[in-house]
């Protein structure tokens, strides 16, 4: 059972390659042909339609995208405005902090005086 | 079985007239379709689908997927026409194109069917043939290779593509295309061995 295949002029196995063509043959009949170009081509038409009908909205999309840039750097700088204020106010309170301070100091100091003062009317021969 | 077999035998797609008249109308229609002539593309579809066919059929598994394949391939290649240089063969170009809208059906078609197997290598249409030994033999023969082996067998021996033709249409290596090729052919010879021997 020997395999002895007829090799044609480019290493073919000629009739490994008749019964190839003969599985994978194209459909033969003009009319489907002339069908699967009309239905390539109608795709191609709804594939414009679909594009034609994005057009508009294809402007406003730029419109939109351009507004949304605009808004995004408003906001930026919006944002670092707000944090340099921010920034400034919590300065201004480590600032202000000592002026403060020792008015507190001298208020919680004041009761301790008075206290001191009578221990030493009471204790005072 | 050869002698019947032989009236069912078709030749392979033959390419679109390549002479220089030919290929000046080629270009022709080409600019015109990129300036947005839908007439010049209808005419270039006509002029290359059957061997988009070809390509495409090699590579899927079914007439249906092949189908499919064809159309994407001509969809992509319209809306990619702009980025075409009329200097490039147009019918390599296209063919890529397809292989890789084929290609990828076949690989959307694997992850859909994991479960049904529907890697085998269906009949383009179904006819009374379609239960001769042979053929039957031989499309089990090519469900045994991968569908690389597969594809580079029925691009070269079918169709008459070469080596790297094929390399670049699948993107693999020429000396890839050609050891597939090797392989494959020794593979349905293997499975086709009693049949030979018998004639």
């Amino acid at each position: 059972m020997s395999i002895e295949p007829r090799i044609g002029p480019h290493g073919r196995d000629d009739d490994l390659t008749r019964a190839l063509r003969s599985l994978y043959a194209p459909p033969a009949d003009d009319a489907y042909w002339a069908s699967l170009a009309g239905r390539i081509m109608a795709r191609l038409g709804g594939d414009a339609a679909v594009e034609q009908w994005w057009q508009p909205l294809a402007r406003f999309a730029r419109i939109g995208l351009v507004a949304a840039a605009v808004a995004l750097v408003a906001a930026r700088i919006a944002l670092s405005r707000n944090a340099a204020r921010e920034t400034a106010i919590a300065y201004d309170g480590v600032i202000e902090t000592p002026s403060s301070a020792p008015l507190q100091l001298a208020k919680d100091a004041a009761p301790g005086s008075a206290r001191d003062a009578t221990l030493r009317y009471v204790i005072s021969p | 079985m050869y002698a019947a077999l032989s009236l069912h035998t078709a030749q392979h797609v033959p390419e679109p007239s390549t002479d220089w008249s030919a290929r000046t109308r080629e270009r022709d229609l080409i600019v015109a379709a990129q300036h947005g002539d839908r007439d010049a593309f209808a005419e270039l579809v006509t002029l290359h689908q059957r061997r988009a066919y070809a390509v495409a059929r090699a590579i899927t598994a079914t007439h249906e997927d092949a189908e499919d394949a064809v159309q994407e391939g001509f969809l992509h290649a319209y809306r990619a026409l702009d980025r075409f240089r009329p200097e490039q063969a147009f019918g390599a170009w296209l063919h890529r194109i397809v292989a890789n809208a084929a290609l990828d059906i076949g690989r959307r078609r694997r992850v859909r069917d994991a479960d049904t197997l529907s890697d085998s290598v269906a009949l383009p249409f179904r006819d009374p043939a379609e239960q001769d030994e042979l053929r039957r033999r031989l499309a089990a023969g090519l469900e045994e290779l991968s569908q690389r082996q597969r594809s580079v067998i029925v691009l070269h021996d079918v169709e008459g593509f070469t080596h790297g033709e094929i390399g670049s249409m699948l993107g693999i290596p020429e000396g890839t295309a050609r050891s597939d090729l090797h392989h494959a052919r020794a593979a349905l010879r293997r499975t086709l061995g009693d049949l030979w021997s018998q004639r």
